[in-house]
């Protein structure tokens, strides 16, 4: 799932100087119609591998998707007559809308990135900030450290974070046992904070690096000019610093929610340890339950189709809502 | 900005995707397998002087080899290749899916009764009317196939009815001056007693997992969750008489006079193991595997009838029980049959099956009490004749439950709020209501006619 950024990073910069070099093409002579011809036989050639996966593994799986939420092979009254594909219409969303169980699960996700997202977002800019700030000796090392754990693939994590979690077999219960201290990470009010603790765990270091990297392109002039204006080191990384990163904050913030609604991995391995966490927890799950053990594939799609229709809702959202609030700050000045 | 926003937005809705593109991607094929595979499922093969039918069959029941080698054993034309899967809720049911989708389904699948309208709905299960013979049918008893027929077809038949009992500790019960409990007032009495006096020890336990358990209990007091009149799936799981059953078993563990756990669980093993619970209140097959499990509480367990609400009019649930289904995919349904007919109707299966030492089954065939009366060795249960028991008790077992259409998922979303009761959130009541609101969206989306009507 992660690996869209590392191809959306590259994807963003380099983008930019097409538009240019259309535009410089744009007011040249007809003459130079058959170069222009071979430029855009190249285009063609270097951008079907793109276009062909798109389709293949995007266009396609939406499309049948969307088909199978509006179709179903029916059998009218009790189910046990012979089958007839018919137009269901809406009914799949209505079940999915009315059911209090996927509803539930959206219930989770938010308030899993009401915590997630914030956390994330502030842990991942501090630590930035303080490599950055150069107080931190071993700066390679620390980097190294905290991106490692976004080396280790999701479900691994899910599983050591597992042993870490249950009672009877983890090194941590028993040291706090030992200080009276009785914690059951995986119970009714705990389990949500511990999958948020593994998730944390999981991307900061990865999000650190992005936030890092673009710490290195705020001009030195610019926090040297705050030195000398005398604002010291924490003032200089919150004011003159993070506003300056603003825009990675923003990707951030947005690639953790998408990802954050695609909860999975880690409740679906926790939930082999603690009822807590039930077959419908989150969205995703509730449609791994409905199409692989309720063999239920129409209602699956709705529900995929609903959250992701969700998903660009919110992301359309943000990017609005930012783009906005930067305009107002542009005006403001 | 505005390139960037929108450059933003399409990656955005790309990184949103992968999840959609895989499910529709495994959907698609699940569509076109209803239309019927090609399976090679059942082969016939010319050997020697005649021909030869393999058939396959898969199920995770004990002492099925033992069976599938009698059969094979007395029989030339047909041939039976037995494949043990896991059990249903490990994963036999998802294999068992996944091979009719695919078109690879063997010729004979085990399934509870639970799943029956379910595997039959999504045309797994081959209508079995008419092959079934007229013999065969009246071989079995009535409550048994009433709950594999729908719309008067057959879809599956019935290996084994298992009425629930209560399997007691004798010598616990004896030090502490116990008598068996005849009805679910006596029951809360004796429990009362238990906490008292019994060091730490509960009467029983409210399995959190249990959502069988707590349908038997409900389906004795008079419940019907599902019913099929009118043409439609009728839900009434919150009905009064479940309702009875939900406050009396609050009542129990809110007061603590029971243990409240999974009972698939080490938890549970060692309550059983270390005599922490007295009793155990499950399917008549539970008593040949507490054999298995633990052969050295010999001569410490006997059983009872499972108490009642009113001795005057009594009746019982069914806990567990299996039945055979043909699939759609078999190319040799009659040899399917044949085999099928002579496993849950002769008696050298029976005798097969209860050699292996860890199987009580109660046949759904009552023809064959007596086969088991004989070949079940009591000396586990101190010469107890619990054959005789079960017959007793099988009698009892009400007519007009159904199960229903999703019945894994319906017991699923119990068994959650169960749990989550357990850890101080919502009650039972609420978990089969939550079970209930959760199910319907389910069976709309199928496409089937349903209507609810718990109060």
């Amino acid at each position: 799932m992660t690996s869209a950024t590392p191809v959306s990073a590259p994807a963003e910069t380099t983008a930019p100087p097409a538009p240019e070099r259309h535009v410089g093409a744009a007011p040249a002579p007809a003459g130079r119609g058959s170069a222009r011809r071979r430029e855009l036989g190249a285009c063609g050639v270097l951008m079907t591998p793109f276009f062909v996966l798109m389709v293949t593994v995007f266009l396609i799986p939406v499309a049948t998707a969307v088909r199978l939420s509006f179709f179903s092979d029916d059998q009218p009254g009790l189910g046990f007559g012979p089958e007839r594909t018919v137009f269901a219409g809406l009914r799949n969303y209505t079940a999915v809308v009315t059911d209090p169980t996927f509803l539930g699960g959206l219930g989770i996700v938010a308030l899993y990135c009401l915590i997630y997202i914030p956390l994330m977002v502030a842990g991942a800019l501090a630590l930035a900030l303080l490599l950055d700030s150069g107080v931190v000796r071993l700066r390679g090392t620390a980097q190294l450290a905290l991106f490692l754990p976004h080396a280790v693939p999701g479900i691994i994590a899910a599983l050591i974070w597992l042993y870490l979690y249950t009672p009877g077999i983890s090194p941590v219960i028993e040291v706090l046992g030992k200080a009276d201290i009785t914690v059951d990470f995986l119970g009714v009010h705990t389990v949500l904070p511990s999958i948020v603790n593994i998730a944390l765990w999981s991307n900061l270091g990865y999000n650190m690096v992005v936030f890092y990297a673009a710490l290195q392109a705020v001009p030195r002039e610019v926090i040297e000019a705050s030195v000398v204006d005398g604002a010291g080191p924490v003032r200089t990384a919150l004011q003159v610093k993070a506003p300056l990163v603003r825009s990675s904050i923003v990707m951030v913030a947005m690639f953790t929610l998408i990802f954050a609604l695609q909860l999975f991995t880690e409740p679906m391995l926790l939930s082999q340890s603690t009822p807590m966490i039930n077959s419908r927890f989150s969205p995703s799950m509730y449609i791994y339950d409905a199409a692989f053990t309720r063999n239920n594939y129409g209602l699956a799609a709705a529900a995929s189709v609903v959250l992701l229709l969700c998903t660009v809702a919110l992301s359309y959202g943000v990017t609005r809502w930012t783009n906005r609030a930067a305009a107002a700050e542009e005006g403001a000045r | 900005m505005p390139g960037r926003q929108s450059r933003r937005h399409v990656l955005a809705t790309i990184a949103a995707l992968p999840l959609t593109g895989a499910l529709s991607a495994c959907g698609g094929g699940g569509g076109d397998t209803r239309s019927g595979g090609t399976s090679s499922t059942g082969r016939t093969v010319s050997s020697g002087n005649g021909r030869k039918t393999r058939i396959t069959f898969w199920s995770a029941l004990r002492g099925s080899q033992e069976v599938v080698d009698a059969f094979n054993r007395g029989h030339d034309t047909i041939q039976v290749d037995f494949q043990q899967i896991p059990s249903g809720g490990q994963g036999g049911y998802a294999k068992l899916s996944n091979a009719a989708r695919a078109g690879n389904a063997p010729d004979i699948a085990t399934i509870e009764y639970p799943q029956v309208p379910g595997f039959a709905i999504d045309g797994v299960c081959r209508d079995l009317t008419g092959l079934m013979s007229d013999g065969l049918r009246a071989k079995l008893l009535p409550q048994a196939l009433g709950l594999t027929t729908f719309e008067k077809r057959v879809f599956s038949v019935p290996l084994d009815i298992e009425p629930m009992v209560m399997h007691y500790r004798t010598d616990l019960f004896e030090r502490y001056g116990l008598t068996v409990p005849r009805t679910w007032e006596e029951f809360e009495d004796t429990a009362r007693t238990v906490r008292r006096k019994g060091d730490e020890r509960r009467m029983a336990l409210f399995p959190t997992d249990g959502d069988t358990h707590f349908a038997a209990w409900s389906w004795q007091a008079g419940a019907r969750w599902f019913d099929t009149s009118g043409g439609a799936w009728n839900l009434s799981l919150a009905d009064a008489p479940t309702r009875r059953v939900a406050a009396y078993w609050q009542r129990l563990t809110d007061q603590h006079l029971v243990f409240m756990n999974a009972s698939e669980s080490r938890q549970s093993d060692a309550q059983i193991a270390g005599g922490a619970v007295l009793s155990r209140l499950s399917g008549a097959w539970d008593a040949g595997a507490q054999m298995k499990a633990r052969p050295g509480q010999k001569n410490r367990w006997a059983i009872a009838p499972l108490p009642q609400w009113d001795p005057a009019d009594p009746g019982v649930g069914t806990h567990g029980g299996s039945t055979f289904a043909v699939t759609r995919d078999s190319t040799a349904p009659e040899a399917a049959m044949e085999f099928i007919e002579w496993q849950v109707s002769h008696p050298d299966a029976l005798r097969a099956r209860l050699s292996s030492g860890a199987s009580s089954q109660y046949p759904a065939a009552p023809g064959l009490v007596d086969v088991g009366r004989e070949a079940f060795d009591r000396s586990y249960y101190g010469g107890q004749d619990i054959y005789s028991l079960f017959e007793r008790e099988a009698l009892k077992i009400r007519a007009g439950w159904t199960w229903g259409p999703r019945m894994t998922a319906t017991g699923k979303l119990m068994k959650d709020g169960f749990a989550r009761a357990s850890g101080g959130q919502g009650d039972i009541l609420g978990a089969v209501r939550a079970a209930e609101a959760g199910t319907v969206p389910d069976l709309e989306a199928l496409g089937l006619s349903t209507t609810r009507h718990s109060t």
